[in-house]
C-alpha cells in the first residue's frame, strides 16, 4: 500500500510539472501539439526510471558509503548525461523506429530539472530501493500527463483569438495556474 | 586514437580538479553547519522545556533523548525529536515531557514543508501553546470543532490534515519513549 | 556594454526567453527568497562563465558539454555548502532549487552561446547582465506574489491590517498565474509581437 500511495502521490497530488514547478522549460516548449507531447513524455519517463535505479545504487553504495555527498551533484549530473548519451545510442542502434521518434527529445532530457530533481528528492526524502524505483517511473508518468493535458488544451485555444500580449508564454502559464489549481483537487486522496 | 586521448585527460584532470576543491570547501563548511544544527537543537529543547538550565544527551535503544535538568540539578523532563509524514512532506519536531513522561510539555516545530498560511500555521504560537502542559496519560485527543477537552487539542481551522498529523506523529514517538525510559532508560 | 545589458531588459532571460522556469516559479514566494536565489544564480553564471571562457580553447568539443556539468555543478555544490553553513534558515527554504540551479537552462545556455567561444570579458559582462536580469525578474515576482499573498514586502507591512491573505498567491497554481500576467505586461510595455 505505501508503494502504491508513492506512486498516486507523484502522480497526481505532488505532480512534479504542477507542483514542485520541475520540468516547466520542456513543458512550455514541446506541448503545442500531440504527438511531440507524448513523445517527450514517454522518453522522460523512461530515463527518469533509469536514473532512479541508478542514482539510488550510487548514492548508497559509494557517495554514502565513502562519507564523499558532497561530490553529490556533480556525480548526478554526470551520470544523468551519460545516461542519456548512452539511451540514445542503444536506440539507434537497435531500435531504430522508436529513436526516430523519440530521438530528439533525448538531448533535452540532461537539462530537464525534474531528472535532477527526481534524484535529489529520493535522497532528501531517504527512499529505499523499490520506493525509489517507483517513484522514479511515477514522476515520469505524472510529467507525461501533465504535458498530453496542457498539449490539448492548447490544440483548442490555437483557434482562439487571444489578446496579443497574452499570445505564446503568457497563455500557457496562465493555463498551467489553472490546471494546478485543478490538481489541487486531488489533495486528500493520499493519506498521511 | 589523440582525440580519446584528450578526451579523457581533460575530463579525468577537470574531474580531478573539482573533486580536490568540492573537499576544501567541504572541509570548511562542514563543521559549520555542524554546529548550527547543534545551536538549533539547543535552541529547540529550551523552548520546549522552559525550565530547563542545562541538558546531557543520551541513546537509549537507538533512540536519542536529552535529559534536562534545571539550574540546581533537579530533573525537569525529557526532550526528544519526532517526525513522519505530514501534508505536503515530513514534518520534524521537537518534543518535551515531563520527567514522569505523561504530561506534554511543549513542542517545537524543526522543519515542515505545510502549505504558508494554511497548515504552515502549526508553526505559530497560538497552535503550539495548546501543547503547554498538556495532561497526556494515554494518547493526545484532536478536535475539529468546539473546546477541547482535558488531553485534547483544536485543529487547526482549514488544516485538520496537518494538524491530525502533527498529533500522530507525537503519539507515535510518546508511547516509544515511554517504553525505553520504563525499561532501560531510568 | 551591449554585452552586459542585453540581457537586463531586451533578451531578459525569464521575461522574454522563457529560460530558467523551475527556480522562478518555486522559490519567489517572497523577496527575500527571490533575491537570494538571483545572487546565488547570478553567481554560479559569472563564476562558471569565467572559466570555461579561460579554458575554451583546451575543451575537445566531444566532451564540450560534460565538461561544462562538471563546472558548473562544482560552483552549485559551493554555494549551497555556503549557504548552509552561513545561512541555514534561506538555505532551508530553498531546498532542493538550491542544487537545482545546475539544470537551470540559463546558464549552460549561455555557455553554449556565448562563454564558449568569447573571451573572458565580454563572458564576464554577458554573464553579469544575465545574471542580473534573471535576478530582478525573482525579485519582481517574489515582491507581487509576497504583496498579495499578506500585504508585506521583504516583511515590512505595506498593506494595513485590513487586508486578508490572499493563500493562493504562495500555492502553485498562484505562481502560474502572477508569472503569466506579469509576462503578458512585459509584452505590452516592450510592445512586440
Amino acid at each position: 500500500m505505501e508503494y502504491f500511495f508513492i506512486f498516486v502521490a507523484i502522480v497526481l497530488t505532488q505532480n512534479f510539472v504542477l507542483h514542485y514547478f520541475l520540468g516547466i522549460c520542456p513543458f512550455l516548449g514541446v506541448s503545442d501539439e500531440m504527438e511531440g507531447a507524448f513523445g517527450m513524455g514517454i522518453a522522460t519517463t523512461f530515463v527518469m526510471t533509469l536514473t532512479a535505479i541508478i542514482t539510488w545504487n550510487i548514492n548508497t553504495f559509494i557517495l554514502e558509503a565513502f562519507n564523499v555527498e558532497f561530490l553529490e551533484y556533480v556525480t548526478f549530473i554526470l551520470v544523468i548525461a551519460s545516461l542519456v548519451q548512452l539511451v540514445e545510442m542503444f536506440l539507434r542502434k537497435y531500435l531504430p523506429e522508436l529513436y526516430e521518434t523519440l530521438g530528439i527529445y533525448l538531448p533535452l532530457i540532461t537539462t530537464n530539472c525534474a531528472v535532477l530533481g527526481l534524484a535529489l528528492f529520493m535522497v532528501l526524502r531517504e527512499y529505499n530501493f523499490l520506493e525509489s524505483a517507483i517513484f522514479g517511473f511515477g514522476a515520469g508518468i505524472g510529467f507525461t500527463l501533465a504535458l498530453v493535458i496542457m498539449a490539448g488544451i492548447r490544440g483548442e485555444l490555437s483557434e482562439e483569438d487571444i489578446p496579443k500580449p497574452f499570445r505564446g508564454t503568457a497563455i500557457t502559464l496562465l493555463v498551467a495556474g489553472l490546471l494546478a489549481l485543478a490538481f489541487m483537487g486531488f489533495s486528500g486522496l493520499v493519506p498521511s | 586514437m589523440k582525440k580519446i586521448v584528450r578526451m579523457v585527460l581533460v575530463l579525468t584532470l577537470l574531474g580531478l580538479i573539482s573533486g580536490l576543491a568540492l573537499s576544501l570547501v567541504s572541509n570548511y563548511a562542514d563543521p559549520i553547519i555542524e554546529e548550527n544544527e547543534k545551536e538549533a537543537t539547543r535552541e529547540a529543547i529550551y523552548y520546549v522545556l522552559k525550565s530547563a538550565d542545562s541538558y546531557e544527551t543520551e541513546e537509549v535503544d537507538g533512540k536519542v533523548i536529552y535529559r534536562a535538568l534545571d539550574s540546581s540539578g533537579e530533573l525537569v523532563g525529557y526532550a526528544f525529536t519526532a517526525s513522519g509524514g505530514g501534508y505536503q512532506g515530513t514534518i520534524r519536531l521537537m518534543v518535551g515531557v515531563g520527567p514522569e513522561v505523561w504530561k506534554v510539555k511543549g513542542i517545537q516545530i524543526l522543519e515542515s514543508s505545510e502549505t504558508p498560511g494554511l497548515g504552515g500555521k502549526i508553526r505559530g504560537e497560538s497552535f503550539k501553546s495548546q501543547f503547554r502542559d498538556l495532561v497526556a496519560r494515554g494518547e493526545i485527543g484532536l478536535v475539529k470543532s468546539g473546546e477541547p477537552e482535558r488531553g485534547e487539542i483544536k485543529a487547526i481551522t482549514g488544516a485538520t490534515i496537518s494538524s491530525k498529523a502533527v498529533v500522530k506523529i507525537i503519539n507515535t514517538e510518546l508511547s516509544r519513549v515511554r517504553s525505553i525510559l520504563s525499561t532501560g532508560g531510568e | 556594454m551591449q554585452d552586459f545589458v542585453r540581457g537586463l531588459w531586451k533578451e531578459n532571460p525569464v521575461f522574454v526567453q522563457v529560460l530558467g522556469m523551475c527556480p522562478t516559479l518555486a522559490v519567489t514566494t517572497s523577496l527575500i527568497n527571490g533575491i537570494s536565489m538571483g545572487l546565488a544564480t547570478t553567481f554560479v553564471l559569472v563564476a562558471s562563465g569565467l572559466v570555461i571562457s579561460s579554458v575554451r580553447k583546451l575543451l575537445p568539443d566531444q566532451v564540450r558539454i560534460a565538461s561544462f556539468m562538471i563546472i558548473i555543478s562544482s560552483f552549485v555544490t559551493v554555494v549551497k555548502l555556503l549557504f548552509e553553513a552561513h545561512i541555514p534558515e534561506i538555505s532551508s527554504q530553498l531546498g532542493p532549487y538550491l542544487p537545482l540551479i545546475v539544470t537551470n537552462c540559463i546558464i549552460l545556455g549561455r555557455q553554449e552561446a556565448f562563454a564558449s567561444k568569447q573571451p573572458v570579458g565580454r563572458s564576464l559582462l554577458d554573464a553579469l547582465g544575465m545574471g542580473i536580469g534573471f535576478a530582478l525578474a525573482l525579485v519582481v515576482l517574489g515582491g507581487v506574489r509576497e504583496l498579495l499573498y499578506q500585504g508585506t514586502i521583504g516583511g515590512f507591512q505595506v498593506f494595513g491590517t485590513w487586508y486578508k491573505s490572499m493563500v493562493i498567491m504562495v500555492m502553485p497554481a498562484g505562481a502560474f498565474i502572477s508569472l503569466s500576467l506579469l509576462v503578458a505586461l512585459f509584452q505590452r510595455i516592450s510592445g512586440r509581437k
